[in-house]
C-alpha cells in the first residue's frame, strides 16, 4: 500500500502544465484500486476507484470532444453535488476546457442570464427541475448550447429536443469516440498551459448581475499549494492525504468546495463521500465521520442549535450530565481561546473527564468524533460557536478569502487560533490594507485573470499598482492576525455621522440559536434598527415546551412571547456594543427568506437592497 | 468502514447477521462459554456441568429449535398459531417410526441422517396442507383452528398405539447416535457415557453438544431467513397482507412458506425432544406444550431471533430457578438468619403458615403451582409493559445508551 500513498508530483512536466486532471490522472496511475469517491445510491454508498473515476473523465472527456467542444469553450453543469459534476469538470479541464457551475437553487431568469453570460456549449441539467428551467425559456435564447446533458431520467424521457441527451447516451458516444481516437485527450492535456482558464465561478450577484470570475490553471495550482497543503493546517499535524474522508454537500459551484472537494481530492488522494442532499447532511455526517470538513457558518450554527435543542429534551439524568459536559466545554473552550487554540494542562484535565464521558459520544452523534480538520469560512462566524466546538475538541478554524483571489487570503493556523479574526496571511503571499480605507488587498498567483467578457468590472477591481480590491474592511489585530470588519459597501453612516458596521451587530444577533436572519438599518438614520427572522425549528420547539400554539411561520413570528424572546436578545447583543450601535427598534421578518423569491442570493447572502425594498413598510415602521 | 459504524459500501456488509465487530466477538465469546460448560474450566459456569443442570439445558436447546420456528411463524410472518405441539408430534413420531426399534411398533431402524431430516419434511408437507386456512381466516379463527389441530393430533396419537405407544406408557425412540446404516455399533454416539478426545464425559455432555451444533445451525438458518426475500415477505404480510399483495408479495405463496418452515423447525425439535428425553407418552402434544412456545415468543420477543433465545432458556430454566430459591428461603428460616422471617412467611415447613410448601402435601403451594402461578403471571406482565419481551428490555437499555447523550 506504500505506492498508493505517494503523491503525485506537483511541477510541470514537459506533457503540459498540472491541472486538476493530470492531478487526478497521476492518482489513477499511482493508486488505481483506491476509493476515490462515495456516492449513496439505494441506501448504498457505492464507491468509485481512481482507476474507474479516470475512466469515466475519459470518456466524458471523448464525449465533450465528440460534441465539437474545443479549446476554451464553457460547459456549464447545474446540478447537486454528485459524481457526475467531478466527472463533466475534470472531463472539461481535460480538454482545455472551462467548467462553470449553476446553483440548483438558480430560478429560471438566473439560469437564462448565467448560461447565455459564459456561453457555455454544453449544459448538464441535473433533473427535470433543472432541465425544465432552460426549455421553458424562449425557443432561441441559448444560441450557443448544443447539448444539454441530463442524470435523472425521469420525466425527461418522452421530452422532444434534438438537444437533450442523456447521460449514459453521452458517455456511450465517448466511449466510441474514444475507441476511434486513442489518446486525443491525452494530447490536449499535454499542451495544457498555466494560463488557461479553467473555471468560471460567479459571483453571488448581492448588487447587480453575477460576475463569472476566472480562475486559471496556475491559480489552481496556488490554493491547493497554499490552502489544502498548507503546513500545521490539522490538529494531529499530519499533512491530508489518502486516509482523510470528506463530505460534499456545499454547492459545487462555489469556489470554497470546488477548493475543499474537488481540488483537495486531487491535490491529496482523500476520499469524496457526495451527501445524499442538504437536507441529510447531520445523517450523511454520522455515516461518514469525515476527517477534513468544511461549512459555512450558517452549518455550524445548526449543529450548534441541535446539540443544545436535543440536550434540552434529553431525559433527566442524561440533562444532567449534558449541563455538567456543557459547563466542562465552556471551561475548555475558553482557556483554549486564551492559548491560541492549544490545550493548556488545566484544560486538558478537564479535557480527559469530558471526553470519554460525554465528548466522544456527542462528536459521533454530530459526525465530527474524526475530524481533524475543520473549517468555517464564506462569512463571519459567531466565536461563542467556535469556543463551543474548540471546548468539545473539534478543532474548528476559521479562513478568509474570495473567489477573485481563489480564496487564498488568510487562516487560523493551529496552535496560534485568534478568536474573532480570520488568521494570518498563507506565508509568502501579498497582503495589504489600504492606508485610506483599511480595504484588504492582495497579490500573488492565485489572484484571478478577470471577469469573464467584463473588462471594465475588472480594471475597477484592480488598484493603480495592480493590488486586488476585496471590498472587505479590515484591521490588523496584534500586528498578525487580521479581523474582517464588514463589506465596504455595508458600512452604515448614521445621520450622526458615526461608521457601523453591521455585520458585526447582525452576527452577535444569529449567535442566538433562535435568530436566522438579521439585518441592521441605520444608513442615514437617527438610530439603528434591525429586521430580524426567527429560526422555525428552535423557536417551535421552543414555543413547545411553553405550550404556546402555532400555525404558521408568520404567526410563530408574531407571537407576543416570541417577541418578547427576540427582544432579550437584542437587549443582550446591545450590551456588548456602544450606545450608537444599539439596536432601538427591531421588527421581525413575517416570512422564511428564500433564494426564488430574491432575498438571498444562491449563497443564503441576504440582498440588501432587495429587502429594504421588500420590508420598506416594516422599516418606515421604525422610523 | 473502519471505525465508521454506519457506512456501508455494499448490501451484505450493511445486512451481514453480525454485522460489527463487538457482536461478531460476542457471539464467538458465547459460543466458547457454551462449549466450556461441561468442561468445568470457568468456575462461574463450572455448576451447570451437573448432569441435572444439562439435562435443562438440553431441553431449552430443544425448546430454542422449535420456538424458532413458531417465531418464523407469529413473530416474523404473523400468522398466530396454537397448533405447534401437532406439529412437534408428527415430526416426533415420524422420527420414531424410522428410527426407532421397539418390538410390536412400527420400527424401520434407519440411522439418524435419515430419520433427522425426514421428521422435519413430513411436518413441513403438513403445514402446507394446513396454510391454504390461513389465507381464510385471520387472527383469532386461525388460533382457534390450528387450536383443533392439536385436538385431533391427541386423538390420532392416543389411538394410533402402534406409532405411538400405549396412552400413559409411550414407547421405545431412537437411540442419539450416527451410524452409517445399521451397523453394530455406531460411528459416534451422543446419549452414553464416554471419552471424547480423552476426556471422560457424562451422556448428557454429550447430548448437549450434538444439541448445541444443530441449535447454532438453526439459529443460523432463523436469523438469515430474516434478510432474504422470503423473510422480507413474511413481514410485509404480517404488516398488513393486502398491501402486500399490491406491492407483487404473494399472500398464498408467503403463508405457505410460513407454515411449512415452521413446522419443519417444530418437526425436528419435536423428534429431538422425543430422542434426548426418551419415554414421552402420546399425551406431551397436547395444547400446553403449544402455549408455553407462544409464552417463548412472547416473553422473548416476538420477531426477534436473540428474544427468542433468550425466552427459552428463560422459560425452560425458570422452574429450576423459582424452586432454588424457595428451598434457599427454605433453608434461611430454619437456620434463623437474617432473610429467617421472609422465608419463615415464604415457606411452609413441617406444615406451619407459609404460601408456599416444599411438600407435595404441604398446605400451601406446591413449587409446579407456584411455577404455573408465575409464567402466567410473566405472560401477562409482559405482554402489558414490555410487548418487545426480554428482547425489548435490551433495546430499550442500549437505546438509552446509543443516543447518549441525548435522548433521540
Amino acid at each position: 500500500m506504500t505506492a498508493t500513498m505517494d503523491r503525485p508530483s506537483t511541477p510541470s512536466t514537459g506533457s503540459g502544465y498540472v491541472t486538476v486532471a493530470s492531478r487526478a490522472r497521476d492518482w489513477a496511475a499511482s493508486s488505481p484500486d483506491v476509493v476515490a469517491m462515495r456516492d449513496k445510491d439505494f441506501g448504498i454508498w457505492q464507491e468509485k476507484t481512481w482507476g474507474q473515476l479516470w475512466e469515466d473523465v475519459l470518456d466524458a472527456a471523448h464525449a465533450l470532444l465528440d460534441t465539437g467542444v474545443s479549446v476554451g469553450d464553457v460547459v456549464s453543469i447545474h446540478s447537486e453535488d454528485r459524481p457526475e459534476w467531478i466527472i463533466l469538470d475534470l472531463a472539461t479541464v481535460a480538454i482545455r476546457g472551462i467548467t462553470t457551475g449553476l446553483y440548483p437553487t438558480n430560478p429560471m431568469a438566473e439560469v437564462v442570464y448565467l448560461v447565455n453570460d459564459s456561453g457555455a456549449a454544453v449544459h448538464l441539467a441535473e433533473d427535470q427541475e433543472q432541465v425544465d428551467k432552460l426549455l421553458d425559456a424562449e425557443a432561441d435564447a441559448f444560441p450557443s448550447v448544443k447539448k444539454i446533458l441530463y442524470v435523472e431520467p425521469r420525466g425527461v424521457r418522452n421530452y422532444d429536443d434534438d438537444r437533450l441527451e442523456f447521460w449514459d447516451a453521452f458517455m456511450e458516444r465517448g466511449r466510441a469516440h474514444r475507441a476511434a481516437n486513442e489518446g486525443a485527450v491525452e494530447a490536449l492535456m499535454g499542451q495544457a498551459d498555466a494560463e488557461d482558464v479553467m473555471t468560471l465561478v460567479y459571483t453571488s450577484g448581492t448588487t447587480g448581475p453575477p460576475k463569472g470570475a476566472m480562475l486559471t490553471n496556475a491559480n489552481a495550482d496556488f490554493a491547493i499549494e497554499k490552502i489544502v497543503r498548507a503546513p500545521n493546517r490539522t490538529a494531529d499535524g499530519m499533512a491530508p492525504g489518502p486516509q482523510d474522508q470528506v463530505l460534499t454537500y456545499l454547492p459545487l459551484c462555489h469556489v470554497a468546495e470546488r477548493i475543499f472537494s474537488t481540488w483537495t481530492m486531487v491535490g491529496t488522494g482523500c476520499v469524496l463521500n457526495f451527501a445524499e442532499s442538504i437536507e441529510t447532511v447531520q445523517v450523511n455526517l454520522r455515516e461518514v465521520q469525515p476527517t477534513l470538513f468544511f461549512a459555512v457558518p450558517r452549518i455550524w450554527e445548526k449543529i450548534h442549535a441541535t446539540v443544545l435543542i436535543k440536550m434540552a429534551d434529553a431525559t433527566r439524568f442524561k440533562k444532567l450530565i449534558g449541563a455538567g459536559a456543557m459547563r466542562l466545554a465552556t471551561f475548555i473552550g475558553r482557556e483554549r481561546v486564551n492559548n491560541g487554540g492549544l490545550h493548556t494542562l488545566k484544560s486538558r484535565i478537564a479535557y480527559a473527564i469530558g471526553d470519554p464521558l460525554v465528548f466522544r459520544a456527542l462528536k459521533e452523534r454530530i459526525g465530527l468524533r474524526r475530524c481533524r480538520w475543520a473549517g468555517s469560512g464564506a462569512a463571519a462566524i459567531a466565536p461563542e460557536v467556535l469556543e463551543f466546538f474548540m471546548g468539545l475538541g473539534i478543532p474548528v478554524y476559521e479562513l478568509y478569502g474570495m473567489t477573485e483571489n481563489a480564496a487564498v487570503a488568510t487562516l487560523n493556523f493551529h496552535g496560534r487560533v485568534k478568536l474573532g479574526t480570520v488568521g494570518e496571511p498563507y506565508p509568502d503571499i501579498g497582503l495589504r490594507l489600504d492606508e485610506e480605507t483599511g480595504e484588504i488587498q492582495t497579490k500573488h498567483d492565485g489572484v484571478f485573470k478577470g471577469y469573464w467578457k467584463k473588462p471594465q468590472a475588472t480594471a475597477d477591481t484592480f488598484t493603480e499598482d495592480g493590488w486586488l480590491k476585496t471590498g472587505d474592511v479590515g484591521e490588523w489585530v496584534d500586528g498578525t492576525h487580521l479581523k474582517i470588519i464588514d463589506r465596504i459597501k455595508h458600512i452604515i453612516i448614521t445621520s450622526g455621522g458615526k461608521n457601523i458596521s453591521p455585520s458585526e451587530i447582525e452576527n452577535s444577533l444569529k449567535a442566538s440559536p433562535y435568530v436566522k436572519e438579521a439585518m441592521v438599518i441605520g444608513d442615514g438614520r437617527k438610530y439603528i434598527t434591525a429586521l430580524i427572522g426567527i429560526e422555525n425549528d428552535t423557536v417551535g420547539n421552543w414555543a413547545l415546551r411553553r405550550e404556546i400554539t402555532y400555525t404558521t411561520y408568520r404567526d410563530l413570528s408574531e407571537k407576543p412571547e416570541v417577541i418578547a424572546l427576540i427582544q432579550d436578545i437584542v437587549n443582550q447583543t446591545n450590551e456588548k456594543f456602544s450606545r450608537v450601535e444599539g439596536i432601538k427598534k427591531f421588527r421581525m421578518i413575517p416570512k422564511e427568506l428564500d433564494h426564488e423569491d430574491g432575498e438571498l442570493t444562491a449563497t443564503q447572502k441576504i440582498k440588501r437592497s432587495a429587502m429594504a425594498d421588500m420590508f420598506s413598510d416594516l422599516v418606515e415602521d421604525m422610523y | 468502514m473502519r471505525g465508521r459504524p454506519n457506512l456501508f459500501a455494499s448490501y451484505a456488509a450493511e445486512q451481514g447477521i453480525l454485522p460489527t465487530t463487538t457482536k461478531k466477538v460476542s457471539a464467538v465469546l458465547l459460543v466458547i462459554a457454551a462449549i466450556t460448560i461441561p468442561l468445568e474450566v470457568l468456575p462461574v459456569l463450572s455448576q451447570f456441568s451437573q448432569p441435572s443442570w444439562l439435562v435443562l439445558l438440553n431441553r431449552s436447546l430443544i425448546f430454542l429449535i422449535a420456538a424458532l420456528g413458531l417465531n418464523i411463524l407469529v413473530g416474523l410472518a404473523g400468522q398466530v398459531s396454537l397448533g405447534h405441539a401437532f406439529f412437534m408430534g408428527v415430526g416426533a413420531y415420524t422420527a420414531a417410526v424410522l428410527g426407532g426399534t421397539g418390538a410390536g411398533l412400527w420400527s424401520l431402524g434407519l440411522p439418524i441422517w435419515v430419520w433427522l431430516p425426514l421428521s422435519g419434511i413430513i411436518p413441513a408437507l403438513l403445514g402446507i396442507l394446513i396454510a391454504p386456512t390461513a389465507v381464510r381466516v385471520r387472527g383469532l379463527y386461525l388460533a382457534i383452528v390450528t387450536l383443533g389441530l392439536v385436538f385431533i393430533g391427541e386423538h390420532i396419537f392416543r389411538n394410533a398405539n402402534s406409532i405411538a405407544g400405549a396412552p400413559e406408557v409411550g414407547r421405545e425412540w431412537p437411540r442419539l447416535e450416527l451410524r452409517i446404516w445399521k451397523e453394530e455399533n455406531p460411528l459416534i454416539d451422543f446419549a452414553s457415557d464416554g471419552n471424547w478426545f480423552g476426556v471422560s464425559l457424562p451422556g448428557e455432555a454429550k447430548t448437549f453438544y450434538f444439541l448445541l451444533v444443530m441449535a447454532i445451525v438453526f439459529v443460523f438458518l432463523a436469523k438469515n431467513l430474516g434478510r432474504t426475500r422470503i423473510g422480507r415477505s413474511f413481514a410485509a404480510i404480517r404488516d398488513r397482507d393486502v398491501a402486500a399483495e399490491i406491492m407483487g408479495v404473494g399472500e398464498f405463496r408467503a403463508k405457505t412458506q410460513a407454515f411449512a418452515i415452521s413446522s419443519f423447525y417444530a418437526g425436528v425439535s419435536g423428534a429431538l425432544f422425543g430422542v434426548v428425553v426418551g419415554r414421552l407418552i402420546p399425551e406431551t402434544w397436547n395444547l400446553f406444550l403449544s402455549v408455553q412456545f407462544v409464552a417463548i415468543v412472547l416473553i422473548g420477543g416476538a420477531g426477534t431471533v436473540a428474544g427468542t433465545v433468550l425466552g427459552s432458556f428463560f422459560v425452560v430454566l425458570m422452574p429450576r430457578m423459582v424452586e432454588n430459591v424457595t428451598r434457599f428461603l427454605g433453608d434461611q428460616a430454619i437456620d434463623g438468619g437474617v432473610l429467617s422471617i421472609v422465608g419463615d412467611f415464604v415457606v411452609s415447613i413441617d406444615g406451619d403458615f407459609g404460601l408456599i410448601s416444599l411438600s407435595a402435601q404441604g398446605p400451601g403451594l406446591s413449587i409446579f403451582q407456584l411455577n404455573q402461578v408465575i409464567y402466567g403471571l410473566l405472560i401477562a406482565v409482559f405482554l402489558i409493559s414490555e410487548p418487545l419481551g426480554l428482547f425489548g428490555i435490551w433495546i430499550r437499555i442500549r437505546n438509552y445508551w446509543k443516543g447518549w447523550p441525548f435522548t433521540y
